[in-house]
C-alpha cells in the first residue's frame, strides 16, 4: 500500500462535502453543477485508491467513470434545459 | 527517494487544488459561478494526480489508463461546461441566444448584423 496515495485519496473525499452541501440545500442548476464536480472528484479517487493499494484491475473504473461523466452529465443537462 | 518526494508534491497540489475549488464551489453566488470552480477540478487536479502516478510508477500500464481516463475528462470537461451554462441559459431566458436590448439592436447572438 503506498499511503500518500491513499492519504490524498482521502482528503479527496473531503472536499465532497461542500459540494454535497450544494448537492443538498443549492437550487437546481447548482446541484448539477455540484454532481459534475462530485463526478470529476471520484474520478480521481477511485485512480488514487487503485494506485494506493497497488490493484491494477481497479484502473478499469477511472476509465469507465470518466466515459460515463460525459455521457451521464449531458443527460442531466438536456434534461434540466427541457423538462426540469 | 526524490520520486517519491516529486509524487507527494503533486499529491498534494491535487489535494490543495480540488479542496480549494469545493469550497468554490460552496460559496459561489450562482450557478455559472460555481461551474467556474468546476474545471480545476475536472482538468487541474487529474493531471496532477495522472502526473504523480506517472512520477511514481514510471511509463506502464496503470499510468496509461489513468492518463487514458484524464483524455476522457479533457475531452468531456469544455462539452459539459458549455452544455450546462446553455441550459441554465435556456431556463433563466426561455432561449439560449442575447435577447435585442438597448445594446445590441439589429445584431444576433454571433454578433453578425441582421438584414
Amino acid at each position: 500500500m503506498v499511503m500518500a496515495f491513499v492519504a490524498a485519496a482521502i482528503a479527496m473525499l473531503a472536499a465532497l462535502i461542500p459540494a454535497g452541501v450544494v448537492l443538498y440545500r443549492g437550487e437546481l442548476v447548482a446541484s448539477v453543477v455540484a454532481y459534475e464536480f462530485i463526478t470529476s472528484v471520484a474520478v480521481m479517487v477511485l485512480a488514487l485508491l487503485a494506485q494506493g493499494f497497488q490493484r491494477p484491475a481497479l484502473f478499469e473504473l477511472p476509465v469507465v467513470l470518466a466515459v460515463l461523466l460525459f455521457g451521464s452529465g449531458l443527460v442531466f443537462v438536456r434534461a434540466l434545459e427541457r423538462w426540469l | 527517494m526524490v520520486r517519491q518526494v516529486v509524487a507527494d508534491v503533486l499529491l498534494g497540489l491535487a489535494v490543495v487544488t480540488t479542496l480549494g475549488a469545493s469550497v468554490g464551489v460552496l460559496v459561489m453566488r450562482d450557478a455559472y459561478q460555481k461551474l467556474h470552480f468546476v474545471t480545476p477540478a475536472a482538468l487541474v487536479a487529474p493531471l496532477l494526480v495522472a502526473l504523480a502516478i506517472f512520477v511514481q510508477m514510471g511509463l506502464i500500464e496503470n499510468t496509461g489508463e489513468t492518463f487514458l481516463a484524464l483524455l476522457f475528462m479533457v475531452i468531456a470537461g469544455p462539452f459539459l461546461s458549455h452544455a450546462t451554462i446553455r441550459a441554465i441559459r435556456v431556463r433563466e431566458t426561455g432561449d439560449w441566444r442575447l435577447r435585442k436590448g438597448a445594446g445590441d439592436v439589429g445584431r444576433t447572438a454571433g454578433g453578425e448584423k441582421e438584414q
